[in-house]
This record gives structure tokens, C-alpha cells and sequence, in this order.
């Protein structure tokens, strides 16, 4: 499999992971099967979006046949709707709906920010070399993901909503900690030196894209 | 990227103007705020902490993102590699961004109406370049290029709309590479054999040698036949006044190969055949009566005049409204000089500029009628609408019989095929100007 069919099936295949992974075993309350519908509708749309980007749509639009209107008012709506926020939202309503053990969630939280990584990678045609300066920040995001989990875990001192809201607070608080020193792990690129390919005064260093995005 | 054409980069070093960008989330940032937002109310109501796990990421991805440098303003030049350009010519657009710090620029071309972008519409770097073909002639809007300035983490997007500049588009002309010559020429050097004596190239004729005559130009075999030197003759060669004539009263037909399309093209073939052929050649478009007009001229440079006065006229450069320019029946001898051949591109469906064509005749001009009619009227399948196709027919007919009992040769020409064709009976010998 060629570096850039890997960078455009692996949305597909972790959207379909996520629903599976937040759906099994499906249960019959709480609109489950309404929460299911619309994660497959979204990740699929969402990936037929990612595959339909580069169909180029005429700038006139007079005289058109019925179909090519059809067609050019599919691809308005497909564009336009934010089908993976959809299907994030149901996928995170089907979790909720199992008495799922809190690894099971943090599993779930990984693959969904693997899910979201690879579909920008999929819509901006960048190289996952992309993602590079952005580790540090994933990392101590997967080190949140595995604390939650583990407050999650740990017995409630008491019986009662108190006891949960504590627990809630203290992932709350160790976000915000992250939050404050992010500033020193994330410090921005230094300035490009001129002439290096990017800065303003380097040669053409333009890439194309068949038939427009 | 096609890159034929060698880029402009003195032109590009040239700082260009400074330009606001808008700032906002890109889809990626909103997907990620869905995420964490979903995450952290899912773990108030639930009172399930893991969730604050699953917005954790999402959120402290958000939050760095905050820190990088957005530039509120670039520099963008554009360039196109012509200002100018005949129909179906390639023609380069560069363009640079300056001041765009760490982010990433990425173009998009949005071609304007009858402008074809090739197979590239998108491109990213500070400097790309685009290539795309004008389709039909007229002053035309290159379109538009959105700049989208993406930071590090492409977490938001800077929007800028760069409007492009105007092109003049040409009509191409089409192919044409012999010409009409009149009898009788004027007495002006050109190229063209006129049927005098002179100092030409072609056999005219054997006469009998006089003092003065040049050696080399004696025929010994005629000498020797008649007892007497005989000396060969030649044709004088001159050139003679074309006016173009393109009436542009009617536009019928597909856009592209409409009547007008067909009539610019004739026209500039032929300009460009009888400028090769040292003639001067003028131009005279006709729109309602009215008329804007060029004189003849020699030398390339004429070529382009007579696109330009084509072009420039109300009608075409599409300012709206009637001509107020000369009227027909006043126009100088400049414009039109005695003698001259008329060569007319035109539907004739205008009655007023059939008249004013049967007007020339009469008062000696030659005349030539190249019919640039493609198109009939749309009909329904009824009886009525079948029997008033036949009569607009048979009116056509009538015009262009009318027009050769005063002859007047009318040529149809489908703008498809070469005008040598359609000429070809008026190209082998040299056109009589009855009165």
C-alpha cells in the first residue's frame, strides 16, 4: 500500500473502528440505534467527502441538466455538513450508553484524536511528518487520556454524587495544569532562515492539485 | 504545473500591496473543539471522569495552537505573463506572498467566465504559478485566487481574496493565406502583379528593344525569330486598399461559433493575410447604423489596431447601449477610400446594413460578402413554425440573390474549415469592379 492510499484509508478504517469499538455489544436503550445510524452515516459521508475532494464543481451553473444539478447539490451537501463532528458526537453517545469499564473509554479517546489526525491529514494532503511538532503535546494528551482513566477506576470514597464530582475535578484540575505548561513544551518554530524552502524569499516551490479541492 | 513559460521574476521581486487577512478555526481545530466539548459535558452530566480523559488531547491541542504567530497582513503580487492574448493562447499567472511568517500558503484559482484554468487550479508554497487559456475574445476577468494561510499546527486559516486583473483577448484569427486582388490597382508599389508594365518579376509581355532598355532583359529567341532585339516585359507590381467590414449588429449562434465570433476571426485573418501581402488594410465595424472605424495602414503593428478597433467598438466591448459613433453615410475618405476592396463579414440579417451594402455598390465599391450565418431560428415541431423557417429562408436567399444580381459575390464560410476555401473562386483571378 502506497504512503498516500494509507493516509486516505486509514480515516475509513478508524471511524469504522471507533463505531465498532463504541457500539459492540449493542444495546436497545437510550436511542442506541438512532446514536448508530447517524456514527456509520457520518463517517461514511465523512469519507466520501475525503474521496469525492477533488471533483472539480463549474464555476457556471446555468443550463445544467437535472442530473449534473443533482450531483453538484450532493457534493454542496457533502461538503458543507460537518459529518465527523456528527459522528463524534454519536460515538461518544454510544459509549455512554454501555457500563463500559474507563480503559474501554480511553481506548475509544485515543482512536477517536487518531481518527481526527488522519482525517486532516486525508482533507490537507500533508505528509504525517506534519504531526511532528505537535508529539510532545499528544503525548502529555495521552498521558491525561490514561489519568482520566485511572480516576475513572479508582474506588469512590463514598456513596453519593459528591464523591463522583470530586474525581471529576481532579481530572479537571490536572487538565488545566497540562494547559499552563503547555507554553514551555509547545514553543513555536524558530524563524526560517532566508532561502530555505518556505521562507519568503526561496524559489517556487509550488505543488499542484489536480483539478482543484 | 505546466512551466512552458519562463517565470516573471523581476516583475515578482517588485513588493506587491499589503493585504488584511481574515483569521479563523480551521475544520480541523472545529472537530477537535466537538470532541472536547462533547468529552467534558458528557463527564459533568455522567460524572465519569474518563470522558475528561477523552477531551484532554483535543483540548490541550486547542490550547497550543493559541500560542503560534498569525500574521494579520501579506504582501501578495500577482502577475499575469501577458496583458494580451488571442483565443486558446496560454497564458502564466505568478504569484508570491510575502510576510507570511511560519505559515503555509495555499492558492486557489477561481477562473472568471470563459476562461479555462487547465487541469491546476490549486497550489501551495509563497510563489506558484498557474497557466490557463482564454476560450473567447473579449476584455476578460482572469477571476479571482484565494490565499489561505494556514498556521504550524493548521489549527486556523487566514482568508484573503485576491481580485485578478483584466486581459484583452483576441479573437483568433482564423487560417487564410490567399487574398482577393482587384483589377484595377493603384498606381502604389506593392506586390500584388497589376496588369501594366513595370519593374515586377511575372512575364507581361515581348517588345521590341530601345535604347536605354537593359541587356539581360533581351529574348533571343524572339530576336532571332523576328530579325529585330526583342525585349521581355514585366508585370508592375502594386498593392492596393482593403477595408475590412464586420457587422456587428446581430450575435446568433452557439457562444463560440456565433455569427459575431465568426466575424472577428474572418475579419483578423484577414488582415493578417493582406498585411502579409503589403497591402494597407482598414477596418470598419458596423453596429445599428453606426460605425467605428480605423484607416488603412501598413505593417504588423496594424494588425493589432484593427483587433483593437474591433474590440473597442460599444457594442463589443460590451458597454451596452447603440454606437454613437460616424455615421455610415458620412464616412471620410479615410476610412473608406475610392477604389478599395470591401471585404464584408456579416449574418445579413440587419435590412438597414444590407441596404447600406447595396448603397456601396451603387457608388463603385467593390465588394465581397463573406456570410458568417451558422444558426437558424429555433422551431417548435408545429406547421406554422415549419412554414415561417421556410419563409426566413427563403428571405436569406432572397438577400444574398438580391446582393449577386449587383455584384456583390457572397461567400458562406462556417468558420470551421479555411477561408481559402470559400474564396477560393475570387483568389484565382483578380476581382473586376463592375459598374
Amino acid at each position: 500500500m502506497t504512503g498516500t492510499a494509507a493516509i486516505r484509508g486509514a480515516p475509513v478504517l478508524l471511524g469504522a473502528g471507533c463505531v465498532a469499538w463504541a457500539a459492540a455489544p449493542l444495546v436497545n436503550s437510550g436511542w442506541a440505534g438512532f446514536a448508530l445510524f447517524l456514527a456509520i452515516l457520518g463517517v461514511a459521508a465523512g469519507t466520501l467527502r475525503l474521496v469525492l475532494a477533488g471533483v472539480p464543481t463549474p464555476e457556471e451553473s446555468y443550463l445544467l441538466s437535472a442530473p449534473v444539478r443533482f450531483w453538484l447539490k450532493f457534493l454542496d451537501i457533502l461538503r458543507l455538513v460537518p459529518w465527523e463532528e456528527g459522528a463524534l458526537v454519536a460515538i461518544l453517545w454510544l459509549e455512554v450508553l454501555h457500563p463500559a469499564p474507563p480503559w474501554h473509554t480511553a481506548v475509544l479517546g485515543a482512536a477517536l484524536i487518531g481518527y481526527l489526525l488522519a482525517t486532516h491529514l486525508a482533507e490537507s494532503g500533508a505528509s504525517p511528518e506534519a504531526l511532528r511538532p505537535q508529539a510532545r503535546v499528544l503525548a502529555i494528551g495521552a498521558g491525561l487520556l490514561a489519568l482520566g482513566a485511572g480516576a475513572g477506576m479508582l474506588p469512590a470514597v463514598g456513596p453519593g454524587a459528591g464523591s463522583a464530582l470530586l474525581r471529576l475535578v481532579a481530572a479537571g484540575a490536572l487538565i488545566a495544569a497540562a494547559g499552563l505548561v503547555l507554553p514551555y513544551v509547545a514553543a513555536p518554530a524558530p524563524p526560517t532562515p532566508p532561502g530555505s524552502p518556505g521562507s519568503p524569499g526561496s524559489p517556487a516551490s509550488g505543488r499542484g492539485t489536480p483539478g482543484g479541492r | 504545473m505546466s512551466s512552458s513559460i519562463t517565470p516573471n521574476e523581476r516583475l515578482l521581486r517588485v513588493p506587491g500591496p499589503e493585504l488584511a487577512l481574515h483569521w479563523r478555526s480551521s475544520r480541523h481545530a472545529r472537530r477537535l473543539l466537538t470532541l472536547s466539548v462533547a468529552g467534558v459535558f458528557i463527564a459533568l452530566l455522567a460524572r465519569r471522569p474518563e470522558f475528561a480523559g477523552v477531551a484532554a488531547p483535543a483540548l490541550l491541542l486547542l490550547a497550543a495552537g493559541r500560542a503560534q504567530r498569525r500574521p494579520a497582513r501579506i504582501s501578495v503580487r500577482v502577475r499575469p505573463s501577458a496583458t494580451r492574448a488571442f483565443e486558446g493562447e496560454l497564458v502564466a499567472l505568478d504569484v508570491r506572498a510575502e510576510g507570511h511568517g511560519d505559515s503555509h500558503v495555499w492558492w486557489t484559482l477561481h477562473p472568471g467566465p470563459d476562461i479555462d484554468p487547465g487541469d491546476v487550479t490549486a497550489a501551495e508554497g509563497p510563489q506558484a504559478r498557474f497557466t490557463f487559456t482564454p476560450e473567447r475574445w473579449g476584455r476578460r476577468q482572469i477571476g479571482t485566487m484565494d490565499v489561505v494561510l494556514r498556521d504550524r499546527w493548521r489549527l486556523a486559516e487566514g482568508h484573503l481574496t485576491v481580485t485578478l486583473p483584466k486581459l484583452d483577448c483576441y479573437p483568433a484569427p482564423a487560417d487564410q493565406r490567399t487574398t482577393v486582388v482587384l483589377r484595377r490597382l493603384p498606381n502604389r508599389l506593392g506586390e500584388h502583379p497589376a496588369r501594366t508594365s513595370g519593374e515586377g518579376i511575372e512575364f507581361f509581355g515581348v517588345r521590341e528593344y530601345v535604347p536605354g532598355d537593359r541587356q539581360r532583359s533581351i529574348n533571343w529567341p524572339a530576336s532571332t525569330r523576328r530579325g529585330r532585339l526583342q525585349v521581355n516585359t514585366f508585370a508592375a507590381e502594386r498593392s492596393q486598399d482593403v477595408v475590412l467590414l464586420a457587422d456587428a449588429t446581430s450575435d446568433v449562434g452557439v457562444p463560440g461559433s456565433s455569427a459575431l465570433d465568426l466575424a472577428l476571426r474572418g475579419a483578423a485573418a484577414a488582415a493578417r493575410a493582406y498585411l502579409e501581402g503589403r497591402d494597407r488594410v482598414g477596418v470598419i465595424t458596423y453596429q445599428w447604423g453606426g460605425v467605428s472605424w480605423l484607416g488603412p495602414g501598413l505593417g504588423r503593428r496594424q494588425l493589432y489596431r484593427i483587433i483593437d478597433s474591433m474590440l473597442a467598438s460599444p457594442v463589443l466591448a460590451n458597454t451596452g447601449g447603440y454606437a454613437r459613433g460616424a455615421s455610415f453615410r458620412r464616412l471620410p475618405r479615410a476610412a473608406l477610400p475610392p477604389g478599395a476592396l470591401v471585404v464584408v463579414f456579416s449574418p445579413l440579417l440587419d435590412q438597414r446594413f444590407v441596404e447600406t451594402l447595396r448603397d456601396m455598390r451603387e457608388r463603385g465599391f467593390t465588394l465581397l460578402v463573406v456570410d458568417v450565418l451558422n444558426a437558424e431560428p429555433p422551431t417548435r415541431w408545429r406547421r406554422e413554425d415549419r412554414l415561417a423557417k421556410r419563409i426566413w429562408r427563403m428571405e436569406q436567399e432572397a438577400i444574398r440573390f438580391s446582393l449577386r444580381e449587383l455584384g456583390v459575390p457572397v461567400v458562406h464560410w462556417d468558420g470551421v474549415q479555411s477561408l481559402d476555401l470559400p474564396l477560393a473562386a475570387h483568389t484565382r483571378r483578380p476581382l473586376a469592379a463592375r459598374r
